[in-house]
């Protein structure tokens, strides 16, 4: 195995440690001997105040390749989250994690979460990937923020 | 040249790391120097031993936070100066490298090596020069610690305190304290255990019985007759308790049977000279010269061996009756003056049984508390030596500094005070090199994750904090500084996680922002106290570096 990923990970940690924005959490997961693994991280993203995912934190996996930084890691919300560009199975779509638009090995950990929590709350609309919220947000806004609040209630820490 | 050194010293922020007896000096220096911003980190508070030398200090003081008191008096040196003092600890994670940046010079008056090794690191991540310094009785040392500057290498590089490896408290082997002593330190090592084993918290690794499984008289011991022996196969604790700590029976025990079962191991005494059993019957009388001689203090006295006996028996009935009436354990203490008094009597009789010469209770005293003594002179000098290097920083001439030694001994050559051109780091440097590595010979079946941080990582290596991670490209995090994140596999062997003979692991430092690479080496032996070698690839023995004094 190559070394440059675990590298890079092992000083995005640092970085994160030294620095990270407030309320949000990213850290490498316990693998099944218990030890921790650089290349799945689980992590928190706070909704932004004066939205409506303010006072939710959602739970989001980050899994990372051999060849990351070359690709992006895969960031999917665990639960998998009502949003018009979350997969059923909680993958997230946006152009900033796809090797083919946006990525790039420079990204950090910081900027993946930060892009993710601006998602939140304005999705992309021409890029749909859950019909459920598709078309709530297209049909009934009020309705959509409204399962959104819904939602944001459910996740709020104990 | 003069106005812009002065102008220098009103503008540099200097950090004196502790306000002990070279820090008080040191303190006092400064401001009376001119240097105007100045801070202070001392986690002490002031103790009446203290007073003799650390002359910011008065009894009234006592109790008092050192940094605090020292920044109070050292402004009545000069009001004009700004002191911050700080009641802290320096490896405290609030003092990290951006903490350092801030200066323009650290200087350190330390009394630990822990401390000492941990400002190193922290002023080579800070890029910030060092002034590191150390006394002991006579002995003093001065030397200036500064990274390599790749932009003006010229000078701009020098040893860091880490560079040569330092020798460890020194410790002796069982067999040696059990069954040969030869030296009077030898037979107050025994003498600290034989009170922990009598009458403090029960430690089964400091036995004081003789060792039939001395390597040394392995065959000789088969030649024993174990089953008239068999009372010396119990240790001392069920022993004393079962005859109610009687002291002549202590003293027969100790000094007469255990003595008698040692010279059955005749292969010990082959090369050396054997022990002679205590004779009670000459005791009495023994040649009481008493020395009438009003020049010697109490307490320097050497006491004869009749007076030995009579000191132990008196000891061990009064510690006897604490025991009874703490209804615990006792805790060893030099200052405690019956513990004193047993530990110098019980060792001086064993001195007197092997024939090694006897020591006054003051002699006693520092060595098992292991004082060295604290001289205010050497201070005072250390720490104008420290002011006299920060001026030739401040002005730019690195060249011009020196590590300088103090020695008296050093007398007859009419020099007390020898400066030394500043070593240039060794390449193999296990925490200034540019990849700093080390080997470390373990058993990976044996050794746990927790052994690894704890011992290895902390007490050897000197981190604070260690991060570990296997350095293979599997991402395996061993150890995290975050709390509670690696705590469930703490006592896991390091083999379940795929260590092997010759794996490497990255540990790292966040506070010290100091990362080092393991090689492990499997020792396939399984060697009782778990033994960790350290090489730094290539060491090169330069003049001897004697910071590790109390100040």
């Amino acid at each position: 195995m190559s070394g440059i990923a675990t590298g890079r990970l092992s000083t995005e940690r640092k970085l994160w440690r030294k620095d990270h924005p407030f309320g949000f959490v990213a850290r490498p997961m316990k693998g099944p001997d218990g030890a921790l693994d650089l290349m799945n991280w689980e992590c928190v993203i706070p909704g932004k105040k004066g939205t409506a995912w303010d006072g939710g934190y959602y739970k989001l996996k980050m899994i990372f390749k051999e060849d990351y930084p070359s690709s992006p890691p895969k960031c999917k919300f665990d639960p998998a989250l009502f949003h018009p560009n979350v997969y059923p199975s909680g993958t997230v779509c946006l152009s900033l994690l796809d090797e083919d638009k946006d990525w790039r090995p420079s990204v950090t950990i910081k900027q993946i979460l930060l892009g993710i929590q601006d998602l939140l709350n304005e999705p992309n609309i021409n890029d749909p990937a859950q019909v459920e919220a598709y078309t709530a947000y297209k049909e009934n806004r009020v309705l959509y923020e409204q399962r959104v609040r819904e939602q944001a209630a459910r996740m709020r820490p104990v | 040249m003069l106005t812009q050194l002065r102008k220098q010293l009103f503008e540099c922020r200097v950090l004196v790391v502790g306000a002990g007896g070279i820090g008080c000096e040191l303190i006092k220096n400064l401001v009376m120097t001119g240097f105007h911003n100045i801070e202070l980190v001392d986690l002490d508070t002031i103790d009446v031993s203290n007073l003799n030398r650390q002359f910011l200090f008065r009894k009234e003081h006592v109790g008092q936070s050192k940094a605090k008191v020292a920044k109070e008096n050292a402004l009545r040196f000069n009001p004009d100066v700004n002191i911050l003092a700080r009641h802290d600890s320096i490896i405290n994670p609030d003092y990290d490298v951006d903490y350092f940046r801030q200066f323009t010079i650290v200087l350190n008056a330390l009394d630990n090596r822990a401390a000492r090794n941990h400002v190193n690191r922290m002023c080579l991540a800070a890029d910030v020069p060092l002034i590191e310094s150390g006394s002991a009785g006579y002995l003093g040392q001065v030397t200036v610690i500064k990274k390599a500057n790749f932009l003006y290498n010229n000078y701009g590089e020098t040893e860091c305190y880490e560079c040569q490896p330092k020798p460890t408290q020194k410790s002796y082997p069982s067999c040696t304290i059990r069954n040969t002593p030869t030296e009077p330190i030898h037979c107050i090592v025994w003498a600290k255990h034989l009170f922990n084993q009598l009458f403090a918290e029960l430690d089964e690794d400091n036995e004081v019985t003789p060792d039939a499984e001395d390597p040394e008289a392995t065959d000789a011991n088969k030649q024993i007759d174990q089953g008239s022996d068999s009372n010396l196969k119990i240790s001392t604790r069920p022993w004393a308790e079962s005859v109610g700590y009687d002291p002549q029976l202590l003293l027969r025990k100790l000094f007469q049977d255990d003595i008698k079962y040692l010279l059955k191991m005749d292969k010990l005494w082959q090369k050396r000279k054997p022990p002679v059993p205590l004779d009670f019957d000459n005791l009495l009388e023994g040649d009481s010269c008493f020395i009438n001689d009003n020049t010697v203090l109490k307490d320097q006295l050497v006491w004869n061996i009749h007076e030995c006996v009579q000191e132990f028996l008196h000891s061990v009935t009064s510690l006897k009756k604490r025991l009874e009436m703490s209804k615990s354990y006792l805790i060893w203490d030099k200052d405690d003056d019956v513990a004193m008094h047993f530990v110098a009597s019980s060792a001086n009789v064993r001195a007197h049984v092997f024939g090694i010469p006897l020591k006054s209770l003051f002699d006693v005293k520092s060595m098992a508390g292991n004082i060295i003594p604290a001289i205010a002179t050497t201070n005072a000098i250390v720490a104008g030596l420290i002011v006299t290097e920060a001026l030739k920083i401040l002005k730019g001439r690195l060249d011009l500094c020196r590590t300088v030694i103090m020695y008296k001994n050093n007398l007859t050559m009419k020099k007390l005070i020898i400066p030394c051109l500043l070593e240039k780091p060794n390449k193999g440097c296990y925490v200034c090199s540019s990849k700093p590595e080390v080997c470390i010979r373990i058993n990976i079946d044996d050794i746990t994750i927790r052994h690894l941080g704890e011992e290895i990582l902390k007490k050897r290596i000197g981190m604070i904090a260690p991060d570990v991670e296997v350095d293979d490209g599997s991402g395996i995090i061993l150890i995290s500084s975050e709390e509670g994140e690696t705590e469930d596999i703490i006592n896991c062997k390091l083999s379940q996680f795929g260590i092997r003979n010759g794996s490497q692991l990255k540990a790292d430092d966040f506070l010290q922002n100091y990362s080092l690479k393991l090689k492990v080496i499997h020792e396939y032996v399984l060697m009782p106290p778990r033994l960790l070698f350290i090489s730094s690839s290539k060491l090169t023995i330069v003049k001897s570096i004697i910071f590790t004094a109390i100040l």
